[in-house]
Parts: C-alpha cells; structure tokens; sequence
C-alpha cells in the first residue's frame, strides 16, 4: 500500500515496491520456493562467473528488466533502492582498482556487483514476504529463527509507526530546533521505543497462551 | 444444579513490584448471561480478566480460586480452560500476531490438534459471521481499527468457546463499526464479561453488571439499578449514561420512544 | 559493512557460511535453553526494533549520517545469545528484501556482525562493567564495548575481503579498519544513549544478566579464534618462514602506502619499523583514546548517579 511514510529522515526502505501491495502478486503460478531457488541459482552464478563471458552478465541484465516489466515493479524505488546501495559497490569496485592484475579488476566486481543487487530486489519486489517464512521453515531453518522473522515483520510497520508518532509530540513542543540535542531526544525516542516493544511482546505471550500455545 | 460459568471466589493478586491490584474479588456468573465490568482506571479490571483462563496467577490457586464451569483452574488444565474461556485484547494488535488475517484466525483452531479441514472450515465460518470473508489474505498492518476488532473477534470464535471475555471491545471504534461489533456480539451465544467503559453499550447488552474499584467488587446486580444510580457511579469515577437521562428504559433490549420522566 | 555480493569468492563464502551457521545453531540452542518462554516473541519484536532503529539516521561530523548496527546494545539488554539470534534475523531479512549484504555473503555478513561483533562486543561490556560502579561504568561499557565490536567486525570483513582476492590486505586493513574507528564512534554513542534512555525508564530491563555458563563462551569462543585465524591471522603476522615473503609484504606494503590518501598514512606509526608491531600499537592507541571518550561520554550522558542508585536500593 504506497503512503506508508518512514518518518522524515528519508531512508530507502520501502516495505513493497509494488503500488498495490497484498492484493495481487506477479508471477503467482510460481511458487514461492522455485522463486527462492531462481533468485539463488541465479545469483550464484553471476557471482563467480568470470567477466569474460560477458554475455552472461549482458544476458541476465535483460532477463532482469523483463521481468520487472511484466511482473509491474515500481522502477521508481527500484532505482531509488539501487542507486543507494550503489556507493557501496562503487567503493569496493575502488578499492578492488587498488589491487593490481592479480584481482578480478573493478569491472568485474562493479558487474557483479550491481547485477546480484538487481536479482535479489526484483525477487523481493516480486515475493510477498508472507511467503517467505513458510519456505525457510519448509527448506529446514530453525523454527524460532522462523518466529522471529515473521514477527519482525508483522510489528516493524507497528513500531516505525511508534516511533513517528513519538517523535511527531516531541516536535510539537520543541520551539527552538536544538540541533545539538538533537542525537539525545532521539536516543530517548528509540529507547522508549524498546521499552514499549518489550511491553508489547509480554502482550503477545499473553495473547498467543490465551489461544493455547504451548 | 448445573454449576454457574464463572465462579470467582475471593480472589487476590499482587503485582511483582508490589502494587495490590486485586482483594478478594468474589463473584459469580451463569451460564447465558451477559454481564458488564465496570470500574475506572486502575481499579483491577484487567488483571482480573486475565485470570479467568488462567494467564494469571503464574501460580494458580495461591490466594483465591476461580471456577470454570465448576472446575477449578489449576496448572493442569489450563489447556482445557483456556478452550471454555474465549479472551479477547484491548489492543487488536497485540492479539493479531500472525502475518495474514487467515492464518491469525486459523491459529486457536490448529493450537487445539484439529484437522486441518476442520480449521479450515472454522476460520470460515468465524470470518463470515464476522463479515470477513474475503479478507483471508489481508496483512493485520492494513485493516483498519474496526476491521482488526473483528478479526480478533473471529479468532477468539474460531476456538468455540463457551465463555466469551472482552477487554474493552469498543474502545477507539467509529460509531458504524462500535454499532456492527455490538450488533455482532449479540449473536454471539455465548457467556459474556465485558469490561468496558462504554456505559451505553452496558445499558444495551448487559443484564447485570459489577462494578470494581480499587481491587474489590464495589456493587453487583441489574445493571439499571446499578447505572441509574448516580451517587454510586460518580463515586467510583463513573456516571450514569446518558440513555438513562432522557428515557425510561423497561426492558434493556426494547427502544421506547422518548418520554418525559421526572428524574 | 554489509558485504555486497560478488566480493568474496566460494571458499570465503563456504568457510564464513559454516562457521556461522555453527554460531546460530549454538545461539538457538543457548536461547532455547535459558530464555523463559515469555520472552519468546521478544526477539521477533527486538529485530523489528533494531530495524525501525536502524532507519533513524544521526547526523555524523558535517553532511554524513550514520546509523545504529546494534548489537551490543542488544546483548547488553537481551544477552548475548538472544542478540545473536536478533541480530541474525534482522541480517538474514535485510538480504532477502532490501539487498543489503549479498546473498553469498550472508555467512559473512552473519558471522561478522552478528556473531564476532556481537559476542566479543558483550565480552568486553561485561568485563568493563564489572570493574566500573554503577550506571556510569555500564555506560561506559556500553559505549566502548561497541565501539570494539564495530572495529573488530570491519577487521574479520578486511580481512575476508583479502581472502578472497578482491581486495588487498593492506588496502581493505587500513581502509576498513580505519573508517570503522570513526563509525564505531558513533554507535558507541547511540548505543550509549539509548541504553541510558532505557535504563532510566526502565532500570530492570537493563540490570538482567542471564548467567552464561563457561560452556558456551568456550563454542563461541572457538568459532572467533578460527575465523581471525582464517580471516586476520595470514595476512596480520607473516609467517616466520621465509624472509622473502616479509620482505615482500614491507615492500608491497610501500607501494600501497604510497598510493593510499593522506588519512591512512597516520594509522601507520612513524619511526617503527616493522609493519606489525606498528599496527599493533596504533591499535592500542585507538582503543585507549575510545575507551577514554567512552567515559567522558558517560560523565555527559549520566548527570544524577548517585541518587539514582540510592533509591534503587530503598526501593
């Protein structure tokens, strides 16, 4: 659902990139685990292969762009979300620079690089994350690494919410900005923030044991 | 003599840091009824909810006892307890923990052992008699307060329980969505404590109705007498409804047109 | 320091993947065993925490902004089994969606972040908190225990980096290394803060230590010695074998200081020879002048100590 607002500090992490989310999913013929194991097939082997079969890299990039088209990925975040996490690559495609001839050279690092990035973004774009703890648990990870995955994701949008609403108060009666105390409001902002997860979470004991868990 | 639903018998709790939030609660309530909690902040209503299916005490029987159905709550049957004794949150969100609307309601029915066609078939059924059908799929974030209400609803419903307790069920509803889930709840055919501020609901849905204040059951009988009484409500940080300004009600479920009364 | 994918190659990614998965399997197993059951869904929700944390950005000298890694502020407030377990889900989940850390490189990512940083960091916070009184001293614990913890997960990262080939130890050591001094800054104040900000709300919350028993410390431990046996060991101690190779390594290491910006140059010593023992006191040197503004930083941070801890008692 588009209009979920993080706050002002404008970060990159937007919970779906497609504009309507929950209601339809591309690609639904495709199980989610087969996704899981196209998105990994795929990515390994563009991480190892080298640049001299650069037909494959040429190759993966258009498969990629397909299936963002018929599958009706939002471009807007997409780009948004690759040109943030580009520096990174950018810097260690640098630093690979620095190495000399005995290292994969910083084409290769950079083409790797940006090309696993867009497989794993699209594989995101196009997989509700309900799916995914139902496949991790089916292909064998721990169930309390599953729990916490799933209610990570189901109180995140809950807690941000928290957070925004603290902090828009906090706003309310701030006359002069202080930009330095700016880290310690903040700092108490995100404490109370655990505070009231860990209120919430003995809640959701209460409440998961008043439906018989055991 | 078929044994009341709920027999609470001089219950007592203290918090872990010290506060007092229950002395000796007694009361009982018959099967079919459905009984309001009233009590300002802080009285205790809360705490003595969680003790009806046996969340609290970590120790059960310690000071006080509490009968489901004439069995006593012990740490043996907590599960067979918490099967009669449906609970419902005051935040939705706390009690929609699952990831899609289907698999939180589907969550008490499969926390009991059943079949998987059976669950399937309870969820069903509990999300149409809420008016859900259609919103298997719906991720709890994206409904709205009134939807989240019902969900819960549906699966507190989905367990089948013969003792339906509510935490302040209509608080934060529009008045569409408080009228739909009242409208609802009365479907219900269940035993029924809620425990509520919402004084005009109490005036529509419940026969009787308790008063707690300060840890102890302050006044218990016929809800009009106890919510006409206004030096009684205003003493225990309440007041009389305003239905019962303006109307002489009979019979709490019939609507007489307005008469002038000298009250 | 998420490592992106395509940096490190199979063995790399093989050898961290195993050792990580060694590390959570010891965590799960730690929790399962010493967490009561209400604190189960407390994970879920100290990773959806750390994550709604991580999207507050500070501001950091001038035009930058950093923001919280958290783990040691969750070992701090959960323990250190817990705090692996969080920090894991909330890895493994910015992979998956966000693309922040490689796929391959999860292992890495799992085994720096989570694992060595969050287990050497709560090591040190214990072992500071204990010989420093009162909240201050936790404080102070806090703060230069993450600050270790941010530094020593860049050296394992510098050195996988080198590992593989794709990067030079001499250039990922001091560039990472180097960097993360001054990031880990950073989240030694935030974890600082925000654990004072739940200590004064809430002051048991933070004055839980579950009791870890040696046991476990000696299965983490393990795990750290070999991954800085496999990631820092070859490249921070040449092997007394061979004078050549040394001396290959110095003079390696000329060209690369040559062609490294001014910044780096201080983090090598001058007037000392021998490139590791210079490593080895700029490091001390780096460590000491954090410990110090860790605890300048508490004396800012706790004003009222000793009334807080009076009443405490009383109560």
């Amino acid at each position: 659902m588009s209009g979920i607002h993080f706050g002002h500090n404008h970060t990159p992490y937007a919970p779906e990139f497609r504009p309507t989310a929950g209601v339809c999913v591309p690609f639904a013929w495709l199980a989610p685990e087969w996704k899981l194991a196209v998105m990994l097939t795929l990515v390994v082997v563009t991480a190892v292969m080298p640049l001299t079969y650069w037909f494959w890299h040429v190759g993966a990039g258009a498969l990629l762009i397909v299936l963002a088209l018929v599958g009706r990925v939002a471009l807007k975040p997409l780009l948004w979300r690759v040109l943030w996490l580009l520096p990174f690559v950018a810097g260690a495609a640098l630093a690979a620079a620095w190495h000399g001839p005995t290292g994969p050279g910083w084409p290769t690092v950079a083409a790797r690089g940006g090309l696993c990035l867009l497989i794993v973004l699209i594989f995101a774009a196009v997989t509700p994350f309900g799916a995914l703890p139902g496949v991790l648990r089916r292909v064998g990870v721990p169930a309390l690494l599953v729990t916490t995955m799933a209610l990570m994701h189901r109180y995140l949008f809950v807690l941000v919410d928290e957070s925004d609403r603290m902090r828009r108060a906090r706003t309310c009666r701030t006359f002069m900005p202080r930009r330095k105390f700016g880290w310690r409001l903040d700092a108490e902002v995100i404490g109370r923030l655990f505070v009231r997860a860990s209120e919430r979470a003995e809640r959701i004991y209460l409440a998961m044991c008043a439906r018989g868990w055991k | 003599m078929t044994p009341p639903a709920l027999a609470v018998e001089k219950l007592a709790y203290r918090y872990p840091d010290g506060t007092v939030a229950l002395r000796e609660v007694s009361f009982q309530i018959a099967a079919g009824e459905c009984v309001g909690l009233l009590g300002p902040n802080g009285s205790g209503k809360s705490t003595l909810l969680l003790h009806l299916n046996g969340i609290l005490p970590d120790k059960p029987g310690a000071s006080g006892t509490v009968n489901v159905q004439g069995e006593l709550i012990t740490t043996a049957n907590l599960e067979a307890i918490r099967r009669q004794v449906g609970l419902m949150f005051q935040d939705p969100d706390d009690q929609l923990f699952c990831a899609t609307v289907e698999e939180d309601v589907a969550f008490g029915p499969s926390q009991l052992g059943l079949a998987k066609e059976v669950v399937f078939e309870r969820v069903r059924q509990a999300l149409a008699r809420m008016g859900l059908t259609g919103y298997e799929r719906r991720t709890p974030y994206h409904l709205s307060q009134g939807e989240k209400r019902r969900a819960c609803l549906a699966g507190v419903l989905a367990c089948e329980p013969s003792i339906l307790v509510l935490d302040e069920p209509t608080s934060g509803l529009d008045p569409r969505g408080r009228r739909e889930f009242m409208a609802l709840l009365r479907e219900v055919p269940a035993t029924k404590l809620i425990a509520t501020h919402d004084l005009e609901m109490v005036v529509e849905m419940c026969s009787r109705s308790i008063i707690l204040d300060g840890g102890c059951v302050v006044a218990d009988g016929p809800t009009l007498d106890l919510l006409d009484n206004e030096e009684l409500m205003l003493a225990h940080g309440l007041e009389r409804p305003h239905s019962l300004h303006h109307l002489r009600i009979e019979e709490p479920f019939f609507w007489k047109p307005p008469q002038q009364l000298g009250k | 320091m998420h490592i992106p994918d395509g940096f490190i190659d199979g063995k790399t990614a093989a050898a961290t993947a195993a050792l990580s998965a060694v590390g959570v399997g010891l965590a799960l197993r730690q929790v399962r065993r010493e967490l009561p059951p209400r604190k189960i869904p407390l994970l879920g929700l100290a990773a959806a925490f750390l994550f709604a944390a991580q999207m507050v950005n500070f501001p950091v000298a001038g035009g930058t902004s950093g923001h919280l890694l958290g783990g040691v502020l969750v070992a701090a407030l959960l323990g250190p089994s817990a705090a692996v377990v969080v920090m894991t889900t909330v890895l493994i989940v910015q992979c998956f969606l966000f693309a922040d850390g490689g796929v391959l490189a999860l292992g890495a990512n799992i085994f720096n972040m989570a694992i060595l940083g969050s287990m050497s960091g709560y090591a040190i916070y214990r072992l500071v908190g204990n010989y420093l009184p009162g909240i201050r001293g936790r404080v102070t614990a806090v703060a230069f225990a993450s600050w270790c913890s941010v530094v020593l997960a860049s050296i394992a990262c510098a050195g996988q980096l080198a590992w593989s080939g794709t990067v030079a130890w001499s250039v990922a050591f001091p560039a990472m290394t180097g960097v993360h001094m001054l990031i880990g800054l950073g989240e030694g104040a935030i974890s600082a803060l925000v654990f004072y900000a739940v200590a004064k709300a809430r002051p048991e919350l933070t004055t839980n230590a579950p009791a870890q028993p040696a046991r476990s410390f000696v299965g983490y431990g393990l795990l750290v010695a070999i991954g800085i046996a496999l990631f820092v060991a070859p490249f921070a101690c040449p092997w007394p074998d061979g004078l050549e190779a040394v001396a290959a390594k110095l003079g390696f290491e000329h060209v690369a200081k040559e062609s490294m910006a001014a910044p780096m140059t201080n983090y090598v010593m001058p007037g000392v020879g021998s490139v590791g023992v210079a490593t080895a006191l700029a490091g001390i040197v780096g460590s000491l002048v954090a410990f110090v503004l860790a605890v300048v930083l508490s004396f800012l941070i706790v004003r009222k100590e000793p009334t807080a801890t009076k009443t405490s008692a009383s109560a």
